[in-house]
């Protein structure tokens, strides 16, 4: 009866699968004619950024794809079943569908933290698993699931086995996911960005775990991740996506040192490099041209961005800090103390406190990027924000150009926060709404009465649109209407309205996807060397903070654990905590 | 989760003192003369100092004040031998009384149930009144609640797994008449029609308590169908909020990554909704039900008065129209006692669905 049949030892095939999202009357390919097969125990990475259909290409496998909005409205998903033979995934029943999931191919998601249901124990989560597809009792599922924390080295399992999701930490969650995923051992593993939400230490200890699964349970994984750093050592064969479509194929090593695709060289040179210093980033526009997303190679400009001129040398780096560092410090941070009280008596007096920051002192350069990295609920975004005095610290002392911030009069803050200016993390929440592109930029003269009327103050705004590289026309457009790029640029924008001299960047370009971090990374550069700028830069991913950082301070619980030159940190880390950080950062081959 | 209602239970208390505070001072800067009311308009200035020396209306208030908590509180101080004394230990007003311990002098501590003090207008104990109120109103309120609770909850299930469907449309427009139906309205439609024009087929009445007296002199009986259109008409503003809450918070779960976990597993769609998603989507309709039952444990007066339910709702509205303050007094203090064990209870019930609220992570 079924006339397709699979190449030999072939587990899985995808052909010319086609996925769309109808939103009122568009209609969106997310997936368009894909087609990929999986041999047994191999790795594909699937790679793209966010939008170019790669997640929907996971769920559709197991028509996990919610119906409205979305639809497979072409192709074949052929699997070879362990009792069923060879099925067509796309055309079977839903309740033979289910006897699939979970049991022959299980997934584990990105978001670990929402993942999990909250009201539920872990340990019942997992054996829920169990109980649904094998022929088990209660007591026994039980033993299972403590087994399976012990096989993905979950500490104490029987306790884990009794925790809610909120008691446990991000890569624990991640840990309980994985062991519900394999705890049927099935045969396929589909792992959508299971990593990208944690921090990088815990990353590297995942993607361990999930190699040593691999390798114990003879499993093939499909890896999905927005990041080709991660795949290097980890993926046998890669899959680039864009756009929906895919665009190059073939083994991870070819890829990496042979990139076919303009989108893929793109893509692989547009992250900031550890082994040397760039002065601009390359972006994916360098390689292709942006016009009815056709792709073509742009030569002139990419051999420029890789041409020597275009690396900083130690001694213009020496020369520039010299510079820097001879001048007296702009702003000196003194033992900054801010703790939250976390548990109170009856009274309402506060009996135990979260260090967020515990006794940090450090001085700001006018004109450097001083770097703040640290994972997170280190305290690094506490102590931007202290320095704002958006919270107040417990104790210390924080001066600007000798004056102590803490003491200040309301007034006198509200006049001072011209100079001093942050930019969010994400730009989906960080501008309301309702108010359209200019008015957001324009806000910030209006409150602090700055250039003139309200005239000179439109034309000053749409100068500043043009300086972050958006288009007079754009004044009159509101949020939904931009890309999130484009949305961080306006944050910009708002921020630069008031003309502020110290800038905080708090994980500003953490939510954008890699392509378009290097442009808003360069753009940040430029307006420093136009505005002679000076930036705090507080970030947990290791290599921008590296790209963008003249000095660099390592946070970890609160505390200093290093500061010092940047590059002198990646060369020879000074403490043990930022060696691990450093040996973590997924390095492609080199 | 012991500590946490032990919390709770001491803030409520700390309400009801608040409460019986407010209560007491309100009520007597009110005009109205208790001891007129008693007597008439034509009573001699003799007879009107008795009545209120025998209230204690002639000492001063903070006095007054003192008496009243001495009254209300089941552990008391009082004047065990001197029945002229204001704080004389009254075997007609304090009943049971159990003797803890005598204090040197006259006075004595005791055990007992609160007193409320008597009608102006009956001469009944408060107590009494309120509590036979009581029994017809939360009989009629549990009722009513629970024909709301599981057939809201029910369509509110069914609206969200066919969203969009005939269905779904068919409840919205139903839920937005339910919502909109005043209450005396709804009563005296379902009376007409119920017990009127469909009276030969259902029997019901279209008047009556939860009692009828038996017209052959055998005292009362127990008359159970006089409950349901009341219940019916009550149950009918909370049934149409109750599907909306259910169908909406139900939609905005299933679109939550965890469900697709659950999906995932291979789990089927009945257990899904069930098990994963019902239990996540009840906080909002637990907060919605703990209201309406509270609000209904109040006393539903349009609805009472139209059924001639002899509920507290009627006693409250009887009282407070012929300023018999005892009364009023004592049923504010008995409504918030409820008010605040149903707060109790409703914390207790969020922290069971949802492990996040009452334990610390």
């Amino acid at each position: 009866m079924n006339f397709l049949s699979m190449a030999g030892n072939t587990i899985l095939e995808v052909n010319n699968l086609t996925t769309i999202f109808r939103h009122e009357n568009q209609v969106t390919r997310a997936v368009d004619d894909i087609s990929f097969s999986l041999q047994p125990g191999e790795t594909l990475g699937i790679v793209g950024e966010s939008g170019s259909g790669k997640s929907v290409t996971a769920l559709s496998i197991l028509r996990l794809i919610p119906n409205p909005p979305g639809k497979i409205t072409k192709g074949t998903i052929l699997y070879d079943s362990t009792n069923r033979g060879e099925i067509n995934l796309l055309t079977l029943p839903e309740k033979e569908l289910r006897k699939i999931r979970g049991m022959e191919i299980s997934m584990i998601f990105q978001e670990p933290m929402t993942s999990l249901n909250p009201v539920f124990t872990s340990g019942v989560q997992v054996a829920e698993t169990i109980l649904q597809h094998l022929h088990v009792s209660r007591k026994e599922a039980k033993e299972m699931v403590l087994q399976l924390f012990d096989e993905v080295k979950l500490p104490r399992p029987a306790e884990i086995f009794r925790s809610y999701p909120h008691q446990l930490s991000g890569g624990q969650k991640q840990r309980v996911m994985i062991a519900m995923a394999i705890s049927c051992s099935p045969k396929i593993l589909i792992a959508d960005e299971p990593t990208t939400a944690l921090d990088v230490t815990v990353q590297r200890t995942i993607l361990d775990l999930l190699r040593e699964i691999q390798e114990k349970h003879r499993m093939s994984i499909l890896f999905i991740t927005h990041d080709l750093g991660l795949l290097g050592g980890f993926a046998g064969r890669v899959m680039v996506m864009y756009k929906g479509k895919a665009v190059e194929q073939g083994s991870s090593i070819e890829i990496f040192r042979h990139p076919q695709h303009p989108y893929t060289k793109g893509l692989i040179s547009c992250r900031p490099p550890l082994d040397v210093r760039l002065k601009k980033l390359p972006t994916v526009e360098d390689f292709t041209s942006g016009d009815n997303g056709k792709i073509g190679l742009i030569q002139e400009e990419s051999s420029r961005l890789f041409s020597l001129q275009n690396i900083q040398s130690a001694e213009e780096r020496e020369k520039i800090h010299r510079e820097i560092y001879s001048k007296p410090p702009i702003m000196t941070v003194s033992n900054i103390k801010t703790w939250f009280p976390v548990s109170f008596s009856l009274f309402g007096k506060p009996l135990d406190f979260m260090k967020a920051v515990d006794d940090v002192s450090f001085d700001v350069y006018s004109g450097e990027t001083l770097g703040i990295v640290g994972e997170s609920g280190c305290g690094k975004t506490t102590l931007g924000r202290t320095i704002l005095q958006l919270v107040h610290a417990t104790s210390g002392k924080i001066t600007y150009e000798g004056v102590n911030l803490g003491k200040m009069k309301a007034e006198q803050l509200r006049n001072l926060r011209k100079e001093l200016q942050i930019i969010f993390q994400d730009p989906y929440s960080s501008l309301n709404p309702r108010i359209n592109a200019g008015n957001a930029i324009m806000e910030p003269m209006i409150v602090h009465g700055l250039n003139g009327n309200s005239r000179q103050q439109k034309e000053r705004t749409i100068e500043l649109l043009e300086k972050v590289g958006l288009q007079p026309g754009h004044f009159d457009r509101y949020p939904h209407e931009f890309s999130g790029g484009q949305r961080q640029r306006i944050c910009i924008a708002r921020a630069l309205a008031v003309g502020p001299k110290l800038i905080i960047c708090d994980e500003s370009v953490s939510a954008l996807d890699v392509s378009i971090q290097a442009q808003v990374l360069n753009l940040l550069n430029d307006l420093k060397r136009n505005f002679g700028f000076t930036y705090l830069f507080i970030s947990h991913d290791l290599s921008v903070v590296r790209f963008m950082s003249d000095r660099l301070i390592v946070m970890k619980s609160g505390k200093i654990e290093e500061i010092g030159e940047a590059d002198a940190i990646y060369a020879i880390p000074g403490s043990v905590y930022t060696r691990e950080l450093l040996s973590a950062i997924p390095k492609p081959f080199l | 989760m012991g500590r946490f209602i032990l919390k709770r239970f001491f803030y409520g208390i700390l309400v009801l003192l608040g409460v019986i505070v407010i209560n007491f001072f309100l009520f007597n800067v009110l005009p109205g003369d208790p001891a007129r009311m008693m007597l008439g308009q034509r009573a001699d200035i003799a007879s009107v100092e008795a009545i209120n020396k025998d209230l204690g209306r002639d000492r001063p208030l903070v006095i007054q004040f003192f008496n009243y908590l001495n009254d209300l509180s089941p552990v008391s101080i009082h004047n065990a031998s001197d029945p002229e004394s204001y704080w004389y230990l009254d075997q007609t007003k304090y009943n049971p009384v159990v003797k803890l311990l005598p204090l040197p002098g006259k006075d004595v501590i005791v055990l007992k149930t609160p007193y409320l003090r008597r009608s102006y207008q009956s001469k009944r104990m408060v107590s009494d009144i309120l509590a036979e109120g009581f029994v017809n109103t939360i009989i009629l309120a549990i009722v009513a609640m629970t024909f709301a609770v599981f057939l809201g909850i029910i369509i509110g299930i069914l609206c969200a797994i066919w969203k969009n469907s005939f269905i779904d449309r068919i409840s919205l427009v139903f839920s937005v008449l339910g919502m909109s139906l005043p209450s005396f309205f709804a009563a005296i439609l379902n009376a007409w029609l119920f017990a009127f024009v469909l009276g030969s087929i259902t029997h019901l009445n279209m008047t009556g308590s939860l009692f009828s007296v038996d017209d052959f002199g055998n005292g009362e009986y127990l008359d159970l169908k006089n409950l349901i259109l009341p219940a019916f008409t009550l149950g009918i503003r909370p049934l149409a909020i109750i599907v909306e809450l259910t169908r909406n918070s139900l939609l905005d779960i299933l679109s939550q990554d965890y469900i697709r976990t659950a999906r995932a597993k291979g789990l089927s769609k009945f257990r899904i909704i069930t098990r994963h998603a019902l239990k996540n989507a009840m906080n909002p309709v637990i907060t919605a039900v703990s209201g309406w039952l509270a609000s209904l444990l109040a006393g539903a007066v349009f609805v009472e008065f139209i059924f001639d339910w002899k509920g507290i709702g009627v006693v409250i509205v009887n009282a407070l129209e012929k300023y018999d303050f005892p009364v009023v007094m004592g049923a504010v203090l008995f409504i918030s006692v409820i008010l605040v064990i149903i707060n109790i209870l409703v914390d207790i019930v969020y922290g069971m669905l949802d492990p996040r609220i009452s334990r610390k992570s």
